[in-house]
């Protein structure tokens, strides 16, 4: 009982739950779903937006926020498909151009958010424009076709009869996991976003670390802008518009608190899953497109609400089921700048 | 209401056999006491005597299982704080509820406007605050904005917003824990006003010397139970922290002295861009060094300066021996220098990391092997310190912000002895905590200085700071003015000597 308990009222539950229950839905309501060749597909459509979560958390949990993976993206893809189409540069070396492109633009938000004292919501609201503005200068706003016949096995190959996008996929977070439970910077991020004046006092290079991070969004969205290019082979401005919003929404329904200090990389993998899901359903049934954006919306303030109200809810069904209440520690009292009180420990560090 | 005995004032607020329980703890075991008209009735207690629950029972904010609430010999039901304040009890907590960016005056009728024919009435509501401030001689213009005012000034803002509800009875939260000494004494000014015109004020306080100065009588909680009510005149300080603690303290203040030859800071002529100017002062191995001053001296700047957080503009530090500048927080940490800061919920403790994580934060490469952190080390280490600082057990699984303000403390302390510091600054270390917590905290200095650690100590609390300091320095404006012997300095010098050279200090 007590190891389901503990699991239950982990930070990791919630999204598996989110998760679950909107793939019941789903796979009730269209015996498509379950099909190999879908469950394939969906595989692969989100492994971009996984990837780039990854770098989302990373920033998330310092506190800050990166709206323009989505514009690395494009700039990525774009200027991958111009080195290769337009200048004859080899793939692998052009791969390595624009993942070291990818770093530098983040490092660039990072310098803007830290030492430029602006908040990362300005400063990635401005280069989510710059960046996509350059990709739109570079191609002259038209799409490069027929990048490369080498970029087919990046996206479309498979190992032992699973995509490849799988691998990095698992690879990617199980590497971003150890690295926040691991390592030192790891967890710098963590004391940085759960209370920075604390992590000043106690030595911790505060801009160093959020350097660190936006950095590593830059590498994980110029990762996802590589396989985007291979996924379509062709370079286009236009790609990856979904996925600033896309990879937030997936940090947060997996639990990451936009306040910083608290977040989990598996359990952004299952909130970018769960936003996958709902996706291919409503496509399943070939519904508007409207409605996709209205449809998650609700699933982001319904999976967040259910993840914040599940301590009453609790509590509730607690009192009206086992007419017992649950246990509920007395809180400090709060000063309004204090760190965060929403019952988050030691978030993916458990 | 001055001369009349106690039991002839009439009991304006009576609780019986009053119970309250939380999930896990029995907050309150059938306690019955009576607030008089008139009286500053004072509630004492260790963190977790119950006292607080008492306050918020009568404030409505908690329901008790058990008892009854009476006032004017009716029995009342206080279902929700909005019927405790139709009754007339108000309550100022620790943490101020006025809107910083509204002026005195709309604070003070915040959500209690008068209308006249619909609309807000302005003009009356200013009206009545200055008759409320001028009741209360208070020195404050209704239209300042109240986040330009000190704490001090805040705190009157509060007290007038609960007059002008026609509140008889307040109820008082650790309310001078922010204020120097001659804001103390006003506040003490205005609740011998309040008291004079038949109001009831219950004052919950860790600082026993304010309660003996203040209260009439004082009641002593202690796990929940009651202790004792008596008048103030019939009772000694240390019968009441043996009430309160459960055992004798004939010295008050543990004090070893483990003062070394060798030095350990030495600081010439030091100046910073915040306010120190030409400051020097060395500190001794094994010495704890205090710094006196009231609030705003800049103590707390001198400790910034030196931590690294603040631009040094001119003057020469040592450690050990060796000149040092340090530029950032970083640099003092990896020189053996650690700080607690004032404000240990802002700045102190990471609240979404245990206790471990919050230990080890500062010297982090000591649980590294390989590049990779060793969490069973991390573990340990947890463990070997809340043994050694008897810190709860709890702090190991959960999270710190669960610990009590004693607590937290102590998992500070225990992140700087883990980072092995040489000189800890510790800024108001026993600040809003519990005396068995402060006691706990004097060992530790203790056992610091034994082990030859030096410390730095800014207390606003002048009986400890002069009881636990070797010596004492005077600061003003910046400045140091004298340093003396702890033993050959009084409580009244360093009070006049800090409040300005030939100016009594307001004591009584």
């Amino acid at each position: 009982m007590e190891p389901i308990k503990r699991f239950l009222r982990s930070t990791i539950a919630g999204p598996i739950f989110a998760f679950l229950a909107v793939a019941a839905v789903v796979a009730l309501t269209t015996p498509r779903f379950l099909h190999v060749q879908n469950l394939s597909n969906v595989s692969l459509q989100v492994s971009i937006v996984a990837i780039v979560a990854i770098g989302g958390t990373l920033v998330i949990l310092t506190g800050g926020i990166d709206l323009s993976p989505g514009a690395t993206v494009a700039l990525v893809c774009v200027s991958l498909a111009h080195l290769v189409r337009k200048m004859g540069v080899p793939l692998p070396t052009a791969i390595a151009l624009v993942i070291v492109l990818g770093m530098v633009l983040g490092l660039l938000n990072g310098l803007l958010s830290t030492y430029g004292k602006i908040p990362s919501f300005i400063v990635t609201l401005a280069t989510m424009n710059v960046y996509r503005g350059a990709a739109y200068l570079i191609t002259k706003a038209l799409t490069i076709f027929s990048v490369s016949p080498l970029l087919e096995p990046i996206f479309y190959g498979r190992l032992l009869g699973i995509p490849m996008p799988f691998y990095y996929v698992v690879i990617l977070y199980g590497v971003a996991a150890l690295f926040l439970r691991y390592t030192v910077p790891g967890r710098f991020l963590y004391a940085v976003g759960g209370n920075e004046s604390a992590a000043l006092l106690s030595g911790i290079p505060v801009n160093r670390v959020k350097l660190l991070a936006f950095v590593l969004a830059g590498l994980t969205a110029a990762i996802a802008g590589v396989l985007e290019t291979a996924w379509l082979n062709s370079g286009s401005p236009a790609y990856g518009q979904e996925l600033a919003l896309g990879n937030i929404a997936a940090a947060v329904i997996g639990g990451a608190s936009l306040a910083g200090g608290s977040g989990n990389m598996f359990a952004t993998l299952f909130g970018a899953l769960t936003v996958a899901v709902v996706q291919n359903g409503l496509n399943l049934h070939a519904v508007q497109a409207a409605w996709q954006d209205i449809t998650l919306g609700v699933v982001l303030v319904l999976a967040v609400g259910l993840d914040m109200w599940r301590g009453a809810l609790g509590r509730l069904l607690g009192r009206l089921v086992l007419r017992r209440s649950l246990a509920r520690p007395e809180a400090a009292p709060r000063r309004p700048s204090a760190p965060r009180e929403d019952g988050r420990t030691n978030e993916g560090l458990e | 209401m001055e001369g009349a005995a106690r039991s002839e004032r009439e009991a304006l607020w009576a609780v019986r056999g009053i119970s309250k329980s939380f999930p896990g703890v029995q907050a309150l075991r059938n306690v019955s006491l009576d607030i008089r008209a008139g009286e500053v009735h004072a509630l004492l207690g260790e963190n977790g005597s119950g006292k607080s629950t008492l306050a918020k029972c009568l404030a409505g904010v908690h329901t008790p299982d058990e008892g009854e609430i009476y006032q004017r010999g009716a029995r009342v039901a206080l279902r929700n704080p909005a019927e405790a304040r139709a009754r007339g009890v108000a309550t100022i907590y620790q943490e101020f509820s006025l809107i910083p960016t509204l002026t005195v005056a709309e604070n003070v009728f915040l959500g209690n406007y008068r209308t006249r024919s619909g609309r807000i009435d302005w003009k009356a509501m200013r009206a009545a605050t200055l008759e409320v401030l001028e009741r209360l001689s208070l020195n404050l213009d209704p239209d300042a904005v109240v986040k330009t005012l000190s704490v001090a000034g805040q705190q009157m803002v509060e007290i007038a917003k609960a007059i002008s509800m026609d509140s008889s009875l307040l109820i008082m939260d650790e309310p001078t824990a922010s204020l120097g000494l001659s804001e103390t004494h006003h506040l003490m000014e205005v609740i011998r006003r309040l008291t004079g015109q038949g109001k009831a004020v219950i004052y919950i306080s860790h600082r026993l010397d304010e309660v003996f100065e203040i209260a009439d009588c004082v009641t002593v909680l202690k796990d929940g139970q009651h202790v004792a009510t008596a008048p103030v005149s019939a009772l000694k300080m240390a019968d009441v922290v043996r009430m309160m603690v459960g055992f004798d303290i004939e010295r008050h203040y543990p004090k070893e002295r483990n003062v070394k030859e060798e030095p350990c800071l030495e600081v010439e002529g030091l100046s910073s861009d915040n306010g120190v100017s030409e400051v020097s002062f060395a500190v001794r191995v094994g010495e704890v060094l205090g710094l006196g001053g009231m609030v705003g001296s800049g103590r707390t700047e001198i400790a910034r300066a030196i931590y690294g957080l603040d631009r040094v503009t001119s003057g020469r530090v040592r450690l050990a021996g060796k000149e040092v500048r340090f530029r950032s927080p970083r640099a003092a940490i990896a020189h053996g220098v650690g700080l607690i800061p004032e404000n240990r919920k802002v700045d102190g403790n990471f609240f979404n990391f245990d206790g471990p994580r919050n230990i080890t934060v500062a010297r982090i490469r000591d649980v590294v092997s390989m590049l990779l952190l060793r969490l069973s080390r991390e573990a340990e280490v947890g463990r070997a310190y809340v043994k050694k600082l008897s810190i709860s057990p709890s702090a190991l699984e959960r999270s710190v912000r669960y610990l009590s303000g004693g607590n937290q403390q102590k998992v500070i302390i225990a992140r700087w002895l883990f980072a092995r510091a040489r000189l800890l600054i510790m800024d108001e270390p026993t600040q809003g905590i519990d005396i068995g917590a402060k006691l706990d905290v004097y060992r530790v200095i203790n056992e610091l200085t034994q082990s030859g650690i030096s410390v730095l100590l800014i207390s606003s609390d002048f009986p400890e700071l002069l009881a636990m300091s070797d010596r004492v320095a005077v600061v003003r404006d910046g400045r140091i003015l004298c340093i003396a012997k702890a033993g050959e300095l009084s409580e009244y010098e360093l009070v006049s000597r800090a409040s300005g050279a030939g100016e009594k200090a307001a004591a009584s």
